[in-house]
């Protein structure tokens, strides 16, 4: 089923096993995934991945076709490098036939240690040009770098021609509206960041407050949002809170939505993206398979040379909106 | 972790389903005579998914109140990982709980078996969480991953009664799937007479119709190969 | 133990030239620092306005014996960014460019160079790595909490600098709020960042002051405020630290730090006098620091 002739591959989000099987049973070509502790961005509670349970992914994907990416994407503790090493050497033993990483250490850790791993550039590092993908490229022998959700398709396809290394871009889910890995809200109002704890806005400190019709999400102390009676909430990150700037009280950074770029895959192909990414290790295995099997379908269209079919996709966004973000000039 | 006095302060509106008729047929059913299907359900839990348990071990301390709306009564989860315990009451009263998530029972069927994205239910405000965010979304998490069969574990707490029941498709998620499909007739045949013509009222059906939808088309979406 | 230095970071805010060069022009004159930084950070648009102030803004510091480090963009997109970069690289000569994106890292490895607070420097491996390719100074990210700027300023490899006053930089986007929150687009910003000597206040909505909009860049409401933790930063083997432009008196600013660095003033009563050289809105934070939310300030 993962197999699949199209000239990009499917990148797709496991949080758990069952997302992992719902993810390739629905036609990922690739599963990215991480440990159950800090080393990883989606550094979730009840979230992620035992070594015992990546053996079996692994074995499970493998199976079908599939492949598997190992996201170690923050930036190790200064005292505690081991257990980023420890992340790394025991993705390399267990199979895996990629690892995502974010820090400069670890990167020449990894690429030191492990010669024959194949090593993929995390969002987290922010490499928003070819110099500096080019960078990791000679210094680490990066072969894929994942690109920051700050670049326009025609930047994408410029940035294709000039360095040597493949192309992965997201093409759905949650949007980071800011660099990512070069962050610091999070852990201005909750000391926590995604950085160094692998966590964006973390549960911990979120609080839903119902008054009245009305219900307000709080993170850290701080007041994100108010959401009307029947209005759609959305996850109290605070670049999607509303605040009040030059007198007015409105979404700020961005409106509570989702990415989703459907309707421009085929201009990404264009570009020379080489993988689609989905974003959600931290969303269910219902959306993981829905948003798989419509991403499969679009992808499997293009490949024939036909126009991906239109999906139905508003029940599983934020605020019930999407956007093509970053990757339309008209965003900024 | 931090706990909080729990009231039943602003239930969510039920939406009409089959599970209301249920509920309210369970009424005057004293809550120990239900504990023992409760005892059954963790006792599987504890059997077919012990990983549940283990992704919760970081909340030992953790009483989690599950509100189904709909039903006469309320859950208290406490994932200890020596002793975990589902314990069913009336209501919150003279409880203190570290979170509580409330939904019509269909949804929290939805969500444990997965067919339902928790995150979207959440941000389409027909799931309410109180407390401690982590926690449940801790408990979400592995329950999700766990990959629950509702059908599979019904028919394991039940054992020999599974059978029959499953036959006529009164467990798990397909109870509701094939009882609200035939509940715009019951409704137009008790109610709908009285209502006709009165606006306020015309405007609360249709919401209650698309809400069944919703739910149903949720449902549905599953069922697809 | 090794003499304490003072660094002034570059304008990180969107002022008219004029001001601009005078702001540094007293400096130079006045203040008792020994480095400063020059350079636009933030916004690739703004640098000409002042480009042509550089040469002269550059003298004056430098006939007064400040050390003069030129700052890089923070967030490297486009060609012409890209281009702008690689000159910088080229053209700096003798002076110590600060690298704040690695898209500049290439064309200064293997000669001395900083690496700046937005390049992220979280462990010794990444300290160590860049240090080897040249790297003699880091300025480290604001979210850092002492532990880590004690292990890292004990690897002895380049010498740390600590932000340690002004509103600190929390976050980069491709997308302009300042143009958002007047309803215009990037590239038609009509440069309203620079109506707004501090940065763009933003609030929750209950009223509470939480965060400032510097154009792209997203930064603390608060003032980052670390006078009295300047004595434990020595004992940890830090001895440089950066204090960000702000439109008060910034050579108050550093004769408070320089005297409290050099044992003439108690840090509490400099906090007291601190409070009294910015705006009166205006609250400290030394939260980070003491691994705690980057807003709390920790008496």
């Amino acid at each position: 089923m993962a197999a699949s002739q199209s000239p990009v591959e499917l990148v797709c989000p496991a949080g758990t096993p069952a997302a992992l099987r719902a993810a390739i049973d629905a036609g990922a070509d690739c599963v990215y995934l991480g440990f159950r502790d800090e080393t990883n961005a989606r550094n979730f509670p009840g979230l992620n991945f035992s070594r015992e349970e990546l053996a079996e992914g692994v074995a499970y994907a493998h199976a079908r076709g599939g492949r598997v990416y190992v996201a170690i994407n923050t930036f190790p503790r200064a005292g505690h490098p081991e257990i980023w090493h420890r992340a790394v050497d025991d993705a390399a033993r267990l199979g895996v036939d990629a690892v995502i990483l974010a820090d400069l250490g670890l990167c020449d850790y990894a690429a030191r240690k492990h010669p024959d791993l194949r090593l993929h550039l995390s969002v987290q590092a922010s490499a928003s040009s070819a110099e500096a993908i080019r960078f990791y490229h000679e210094a680490f022998g990066i072969r894929r770098a994942v690109l920051p959700r700050v670049l326009t398709v025609s930047e994408i396809a410029g940035l294709g021609a000039a360095v040597p290394v493949e192309m992965e871009v997201f093409v759905f889910g949650g949007l980071c509206v800011m660099a990512e890995g070069r962050c610091a809200l999070s852990s201005y109002a909750t000391g926590k960041s995604p950085n160094m704890n692998g966590a964006c806005s973390p549960a911990s400190h979120v609080r839903y407050i119902e008054k009245g019709d009305k219900v307000v999400s709080q993170l850290g102390g701080f007041t994100i949002n108010t959401f009307g009676a029947g209005e759609p909430a959305g996850y109290p990150t605070l670049c999607k809170g509303r605040f009040e700037a030059n007198g007015r009280l409105n979404y700020l950074f961005e409106e509570p939505t989702s990415l989703n770029t459907l309707s421009i895959l085929p201009e990404m192909i264009a570009a020379g993206v080489r993988a689609f990414k989905i974003e959600g290790r931290q969303r269910g295995r219902a959306y993981v398979a829905n948003v798989v099997r419509s991403f499969r379908q679009a992808v499997d269209a293009i490949a024939r040379g036909e126009t991906p079919p239109d999906m139905a996709l508003e029940d599983i966004t934020e605020g019930g909106r999407q956007t093509a973000g970053a990757y339309e000039r008209s965003w900024r | 972790m931090q706990y909080q006095r729990t009231e039943r302060s602003r239930p969510v509106d039920p939406p009409f389903s089959p599970v209301l008729l249920a509920g309210v047929a369970l009424t005057p059913v004293p809550p120990r005579l239900l504990q023992p299907l409760f005892d059954g359900v963790m006792a599987v839990v504890r059997r077919r998914h012990p990983d549940i348990l283990e992704r919760l071990s970081a909340y030992p301390d953790a009483v989690v109140g599950i509100d189904p709306v709909d039903l006469p009564f309320v859950l208290i989860l406490e994932p200890r990982p020596d002793r975990p315990r589902l314990t069913v009451r009336r209501d919150f009263s003279d409880m203190t709980t570290t979170a509580v998530v409330r939904g019509p029972l269909s949804l929290l069927f939805a969500l444990a078996e997965g067919r339902l994205d928790g995150d979207a239910v959440f941000f389409s405000r027909q799931l309410v969480i109180e407390g401690d965010t982590e926690v449940v979304l801790a408990l979400r998490n592995a329950v999700d991953g766990a990959g629950i069969d509702l059908d599979a574990d019904f028919a394991a707490t039940l054992g020999p009664l599974a059978r029959p029941l499953r036959r006529v498709g009164l467990v798990g998620g397909r109870l509701f799937d094939r009882l609200s499909r035939d509940m715009d007739l019951i409704r137009r045949a008790l109610v709908g007479q009285a209502l006709k013509g009165v606006d306020a009222q015309s405007a609360r059906l249709a919401e209650l119709e698309s809400e069944v939808a919703t739910l149903r088309r949720s449902l549905r979406q599953r069922e697809r190969p | 133990m090794r003499e304490a230095k003072l660094t002034v970071g570059p304008v990180l805010f969107n002022w008219r030239p004029e001001v601009w060069r005078d702001f540094y022009f007293r400096l130079a004159d006045e203040a008792p620092v020994d480095t400063v930084h020059l350079g636009e950070v933030v916004c690739s648009k703004r640098q000409p306005f002042f480009a042509p102030h550089l040469p002269e803004v550059m003298d004056r510091l430098t006939a007064a014996g400040k050390e003069v480090v030129l700052s890089s963009l923070a967030l490297v997109m486009s060609e012409r960014e890209r281009d702008a970069m690689r000159a910088l690289a080229l053209d700096a000569g003798d002076l110590l460019v600060e690298a704040n994106d690695l898209a500049i890292a290439a064309d200064l490895a293997g000669r001395p160079h900083m690496i700046g607070p937005f390049v992220n420097v979280y462990n010794e491996g990444t300290l160590g790595y860049l240090a080897g390719r040249g790297a003699r100074r880091i300025c480290l990210p604001a979210e850092l909490p002492l532990e880590t700027l004690t292990i890292l300023a004990a690897e002895d490899k380049a010498e740390i600098e600590v932000q340690s006053f002004g509103r600190l930089p929390l976050a980069l986007s491709a997308r302009c709020y300042h143009a958002r929150s007047h309803n215009l687009h990037k590239d038609g910003c009509q440069y309203v960042c620079g109506q707004d000597l501090d940065g763009m206040a933003v609030d929750t909505m209950d009223g509470l002051a939480f965060l400032t909009v510097n154009g792209t860049q997203t930064m603390s409401s608060r003032y980052a405020n670390l006078l009295g933790e300047l004595g434990d930063l020595r004992k940890a083997g830090i001895h440089r630290f950066r204090l960000w432009p702000q439109s008060g008196d910034m050579v108050a600013v550093a004769g408070l730090f320089r005297r409290v660095l050099d044992g003439a003033l108690d840090a509490k009563e400099a906090a007291g006098r601190l409070a009294d050289l910015v705006p009166p809105d205006v609250e400290f934070a030394n939260g980070y620091v003491h691994g705690r939310e980057g807003h709390a300030f920790v008496a």
